[in-house]
């Protein structure tokens, strides 16, 4: 299972269909932090696309969260924002890489998912 | 000098996101599943270029606001609000969010520029669908008030943070903010609204609720609505 945390719905479609590509387990989406968090309880994603900016508590609160439990912590996040962020700054999150929204192409969202989901089935 | 600078950053930042969008829509037509899918691509395609463009057309609209060309003219407001709500519904419909339109008015013309308030409307609403969760509503009411026709809209979504609000108790908002007002948004929408209600010397303001926000603007009854 895959999420994608966005509060932009067009935005987390094109993702779907990018992931969807190349991925055939679930796809779950969430506009905001809070839901993602509450669907935890019933089951763990493989990875995670999340955008900073939201409705509500923002990504870093998300990441602050996930990144406390120990069954969460694991997970490997991608952050797909418009911010200008610097993938090292992220790491201590648990954020493997930072795609740009304004310059990604659905190559990017590919590779993360055979990357990331091959390293952690393996 | 420096809040010209400040306003372009905050335009261009409010522009990066409906580019970045069509960047992506357009790369998601080679993936479509379908003909049907292909179409409500192309249509949300053109829904983000659309609320892109009208972005860029008030803000030319507010660079020639000084030269007072925007005639003042009597206005149905419901006539307005109608079509704001129309070309918004998609919109709203798309993103799961409902929009109750209540009209409680007597009085139908007020003085105003159709061009303006109907950017004011748009606004408003589309600042209320952003701020509004999935599954909810937002509220447009037009109701009588001192001789003005006083039009709501009302959003459930995060409390207006304090500054904004004063600022619009000041009546308008003197620049959009660089950082989110709210989260996702520069508040250059508000701006414009503000801009553009303060030329056609309507009140406008914003209520904080402890649920959400309500922005109005109350604009003049026109003489000529007594004929109807």
């Amino acid at each position: 299972m895959i999420y994608i945390i966005d509060d932009d719905k067009m935005m987390a479609d094109c993702i779907v269909r990018e992931v969807a590509a190349v991925y055939d387990d679930e796809v779950r989406v969430f506009t905001n932090g809070v839901e993602a968090i509450s669907a935890l309880d019933n089951g763990v994603p493989e990875l995670i696309f999340l955008d900073i900016l939201l409705d509500g508590p923002d990504g870093f609160t998300f990441l602050n969260e996930i990144s406390s439990y120990s069954d969460t912590e694991q997970i490997p996040v991608v952050v797909v924002s418009s911010l200008n962020l610097a993938d090292a700054e992220l790491s201590d999150y648990g954020v493997v890489k930072v795609l740009d929204k304004s310059m990604m192409v659905p190559a990017d969202i590919k590779k993360c998912v055979e990357k990331y989901i091959d390293e952690r089935r393996s | 000098m420096e809040s010209e600078v400040n306003g372009i950053l905050v335009a261009a930042h409010e522009l990066k996101a409906p580019l970045s969008l069509l960047r992506q829509l357009a790369f998601s037509m080679d993936l479509a599943s379908d003909q049907k899918d292909l179409k409500r691509i192309q249509n949300q395609m053109v829904g983000v270029s659309d609320r892109a463009l009208r972005q860029v057309q008030d803000l030319t609209k507010i660079a020639r606001l000084d030269d007072g060309l925007f005639e003042m003219e009597p206005v149905s407001v419901r006539a307005v609000c109608d079509e704001v709500t129309e070309e918004l519904r998609y919109l709203f419909r798309f993103n799961h969010r409902n929009l109750d339109i209540d009209y409680r008015n007597r009085a139908r013309l007020v003085v105003a520029n159709r061009e303006l308030l109907y950017s004011v409307v748009y606004n408003f609403c589309l600042n209320a669908m952003n701020y509004s969760s999935e599954e909810t509503r937002s509220e447009l009411t037009l109701q009588d008030k001192n001789g003005c026709v006083r039009l709501d809209v009302r959003d459930f979504g995060p409390a207006l943070p304090m500054d904004v609000w004063k600022s619009l108790k000041k009546g308008w908002i003197e620049k959009p903010t660089s950082i989110a007002m709210r989260p996702g948004s520069s508040g250059l929408g508000l701006y414009i609204a503000s801009k553009f209600s303060q030329y056609m010397n309507a009140n406008v303001g914003a209520v904080r609720h402890r649920d959400g926000t309500s922005f109005f603007v109350e604009l003049p009854v026109s003489k000529q609505a007594s004929l109807f």
